[in-house]
């Protein structure tokens, strides 16, 4: 059905973009032809016109708009300076140069802007407002602002917040444009994507991006045009391009930021070293390393969040005999994951505003004595301190150690974005936290998620980079942790791995332990389960940490017989339900022809 | 000619629907206007009935003649995927499942309301029965190890162990305390007020603050004369910018640009943050009501609204009570909401 749906989409598509030629067919052919001749213009691309300017009704328009919607990020003269702007990363976009990430134009050119035409693929600032830009602060404005509404605030941006460039200066300005609708795709095959494999390679994009696309590869040296730095993109999680335009599986996207690149920052535009056709087979390629289902296919995504959907269950699958430590051994590459988001620990200081560990995917097995989870999280660096720490691993109340949350008001040499990559270096971390005594817990009563409380104690395992493994209470968000050295000894790492910028690490734990301390699992019953994860070269350490909603681990039951006896009895039930009525239709038509 | 217009138009009704239901046409493409649902949805399908009649004679005149058995079960097929693909937003599968069932007993008895019709709606089945043919023959073999299997299948679905996420029913917003104390001082939820509420004399004043606040209307921007951001904005509008200065550095990672509660956090929490532009939250409440909730945070809130879920911090933590209020009076100011009054 799903794969009928796309299937037939495309065909709409086709048929549209067919219908669009025929009737714009001699323009373009002419365009093309004489794009041929001219030279010079990379492959794909034609020489466009300058837009008009927007007419002052517009711009007055939108200004309005503007000092309603914007001015908290993009600030006052629109230099990316609003209150907003220094606890983001990244920070909001300055204006003034006219540098626009996402464009159909040409390196270095401006993007696509023109107050009458709200079309897609021929206004890019347009489709960057409708859509935002996923996986940073820009949300979608559509259905917020009507579509005049989104063109007279850019009207406004583009004449009186761009300073450096006026977009319709023909002595200093050009438009050589992307034509993204009558390129050709080329279909995500097989061979394809291997040639992209091998392309990316070549082209040198693993050397920011990484050997497996994870954005691990020179993420620390790289910079925008501002001198704040700025990291690779994750191929894996597709949902964050900023280009996805709301489409993340989209390959065309890809095919678009490939061919212009990202003005402002060292991601170049590889129109003029690649053909059309290495540019699709990469475009491909990168796709197809977006994160998937078990079947392959794409993840739903959320509308509303733009991330994948979330099923807060963590199902523990039944496993007899010993578990494997090998996450490619089969009863652990059949297992179903679940993938658990994070946001930043926003409720306590220190407050955690950007979170580098994003999501976390979690399989889990167990057996008559233990339960094993694996988890998988992409993480640009692996990260383990150097030096002995001040205070010990149970202390979270670490301000008197300097541990201190972004403040909002420290202009740009301050912010967030300038101090990324400065940090002290701590471990590396990953915790999970579920109730003691939840047998106990007045429905729906749970405790609190940071740590639990004073009066419903929690079960937390944390583990640490440089190999350490414990058990400790949690008895609030502010109390020190207590270590539970009976439980640390039976907590075995089965594995612990950081390759190409991802981190694997499988922990067993008893099912069973000390009633009063320990988190008793019961098969069947769902267990309020917290995550948390640090990332040490984010300076996350304590409470400045990434943090999950509530999920549940359940241990799946083994399929009871019954599910297999009452079918079998319904189905012996219809057979001779059949009997009966064939006799019953047959003695009637003998009754009636004797 | 009548009938052949209908025949055609009953061809295109089909038409969208089927691709409707395959997703080529989006299901927002045809809007059902809101309010008057029921009435264009027995319009439509009235209008279809008529089509199909209209169809059928058409059939029948060009010489094939669709069989009363089949008529009855397209017609049952029609409205089950009208019901699904048609009508948005999406109803329920229980009521669409009630909804079908009402259609099956009426598509029975327009099969049944004579003899001769009911006769012709029988044959087909009973041609299966008794087998006559070889065709019917295989047919009738198919269906017979074809239905137990299928059956035994579809409830051994229904047995397997539900391992869905539990439902808890959450109370949005609690019954408020009588009073709340924040930074040492009291505050009497019935008798506070804001103190940045002021007209120009300084005197609270819903009225005058009420006439400055963003228009109602498709995309609340503010009103040209009453620009926070004007460098000569004084008092109340003053103290708006200071909110929203306030907001966008604190608020905004869950509430979102736009106070929607689609922040840049807020796709990792649930409950998910409040949407303020939801005439159902900061609308429907007291402007001491939300002090008392930014204040005291999730962590202060009773059992009822899970307090323990909610990672709404405790804002007397993090700003000082000048702040909040500020931050209040921006939230009303940004969504164009009065405040609740007592009274």
């Amino acid at each position: 059905m799903k794969d009928l749906q796309s299937k037939s989409q495309w065909l709409f598509v086709m048929v549209a973009v067919a219908a669009i030629t025929m009737v714009s067919g001699s323009a373009t052919i002419w365009t093309s032809a004489e794009a041929q001749e001219g030279g010079g213009l990379p492959e794909g691309f034609t020489k466009g016109n300058l837009a008009a300017l927007p007419s002052a009704e517009m711009v007055e328009a939108g200004k309005r708009v503007y000092f309603t919607k914007c001015v908290w990020c993009h600030g006052v003269d629109g230099a990316g300076d609003g209150p907003a702007a220094d606890r983001l990363w990244p920070r909001p976009r300055n204006f003034n140069q006219g540098t626009f990430k996402i464009r159909h134009t040409a390196s270095g050119e401006l993007p696509l802007f023109d107050a009458k035409k709200p079309i897609p693929g021929q206004n890019d600032l347009f489709e960057t407002v409708t859509h935002g830009l996923p996986g940073s602060a820009m949300p979608s404005w559509e259905g917020i602002l009507t579509e005049e509404q989104r063109l007279q605030v850019l009207s406004f941006v583009t004449s009186q917040l761009v300073k450096d460039r006026k977009f319709d200066d023909k002595e200093t300005e050009t438009q050589t444009v992307l034509q993204l609708d009558g390129i050709k795709p080329i279909p995500p095959t097989e061979e394809s994507i291997k040639k992209g494999s091998e392309l990316v390679v070549d082209k040198k994009c693993i050397e920011c991006h990484g050997v497996n696309g994870r954005g691990d590869g020179n993420a620390f040296n790289l910079k925008d045009d501002w001198g704040f730095p700025i990291q690779p993109a994750d191929w894996h999680k597709c949902w964050n391009f900023r280009g996805s335009r709301q489409d993340p599986y989209e390959v065309k996207n890809i095919f678009r930021t490939f061919s212009t690149g990202v003005n402002g920052t060292p991601m170049p535009s590889f129109a003029d070293n690649t053909t059309i056709e290495e540019r699709w087979h990469i475009a491909n390629f990168v796709q197809s390393l977006c994160e998937r289902d078990v079947n392959g296919e794409p993840l739903p995504i959320d509308p509303l969040t733009d991330k994948p959907k979330v099923n807060f269950v963590i199902r523990s699958g039944p496993v007899e005999g010993d578990i494997s430590d090998d996450p490619e051994n089969e009863m652990w590459t059949k297992r179903e994951r679940r993938i658990v988001l994070f946001g930043g620990q926003i409720t306590h200081k220190p407050r955690n505003f950007v979170n580098r560990i994003d999501d976390v995917w979690v399989k889990s097995l167990y057996n008559d004595k233990e339960i094993v989870f694996l988890f998988q999280w992409d993480d640009r660096s692996k990260s383990v301190a150097t030096e002995k720490l001040p205070f010990e691993p149970t202390e979270v109340n670490l301000d008197q150690y300097g541990i201190k949350e972004q403040a909002s008001k420290t202009g740009e040499p301050g912010s967030i974005a300038a101090q990324q990559n400065q940090y002290t270096v701590y471990n590396d971390a990953f915790a999970f936290q579920f109730p003691v005594k939840w047998q106990e817990l007045p429905a729906p009563i749970k405790p609190r998620f940071l740590w639990g409380d004073q009066k419903y104690p929690v079960d937390i395992v944390k583990w640490d980079a440089n190999g350490t493994i414990k058990a400790y209470a949690g008895t609030g968000w502010d109390q020190d942790f207590e270590d539970r050295d009976d439980f640390t000894e039976k907590l075995k790492v089965l594995k612990q791995e950081w390759k190409d910028g991802r981190w694997t690490l499988m922990v067993s734990r008893p099912l069973k332990g000390d009633y009063d301390e320990d988190t008793k699992f019961e098969m069947g019953k769902y267990i309020p389960t917290v995550f948390f994860a640090w990332d040490g070269h984010n300076g996350d350490i304590g409470r400045k940490m990434a943090v999950s909603a509530f999920y549940y681990t359940i241990q799946e039951p083994p399929i009871p017989k019954e599910t297999y006896i009452y079918p079998t009895l319904i189905a012996i039930g219809v057979v001779v339900l059949e009997g009966w009525v064939l006799t019953r239709r047959a003695n009637k038509k003998k009754g009636k022809t004797l | 000619m009548k009938t052949l217009i209908g025949g055609l138009l009953g061809g295109a009704i089909i038409l969208v629907l089927a691709l409707l239901s395959v997703g080529i046409l989006p299901a927002t493409s045809l809007k059902l206007v809101e309010g008057y649902m029921p009435m264009q949805m027995l319009f439509e399908l009235g209008i279809s009935v008529l089509v199909f009649a209209l169809m059928s004679r058409l059939l029948s005149m060009g010489g094939i003649s669709l069989p009363r058995f089949w008529q009855g079960i397209l017609f049952w097929a029609f409205i089950l995927l009208y019901l699904k693909f048609r009508v948005y937003p999406p109803i329920p599968f229980s009521v669409r499942a009630m909804y079908g069932t009402v259609a099956l007993i009426a598509v029975f008895m327009w099969m049944s309301s004579n003899e001769e019709d009911w006769k012709k709606f029988k044959q087909p089945i009973l041609n299966v029965l008794d087998a006559g043919t070889p065709f019917h023959k295989a047919l009738r073999t198919t269906y017979l190890i074809a239905l137990p299997i299928i059956l035994w299948g579809y409830s051994y679905n229904s047995f397997l162990p539900n391992l869905d996420e539990p439902v808890e029913l959450r109370t949005v917003h609690p019954a408020p305390p009588a009073s709340t104390k924040v930074h040492g001082k009291t505050f009497v939820l019935q008798t506070s007020q804001n103190p940045y509420r002021v007209n120009p004399e300084g005197k609270y004043d819903q009225e005058y603050t009420n006439s400055k606040i963003v228009e109602q209307a498709m995309g609340r921007l503010l009103k040209p004369e009453a620009n926070p951001w004007d460098e000569k904005a004084e008092g109340y509008l003053k103290y708006v910018r200071e909110g929203g200065e306030i907001f966008f550095q604190n608020c905004h990672f869950c509430h979102g640009d736009n106070l929607n509660g689609r922040g840049l956090h807020a796709f990792a929490f649930n409950p998910i943050p409040a949407n303020f532009t939801d005439p159902g939250t900061i609308a429907q409440l007291q402007e001491t009501f939300i002090f008392w909730r930014v204040a005291k945070g999730g962590i202060g809130l009773p059992n009822e609204a899970f307090p323990w879920a909610s990672v709404m911090p405790p804002w007397e933590q993090h700003l000082t009570t000048d702040e909040i209020w500020k931050v209040i009076l921006f939230e009303y100011w940004h969504t164009g909401y009065y405040p609740r009054t007592w009274d």
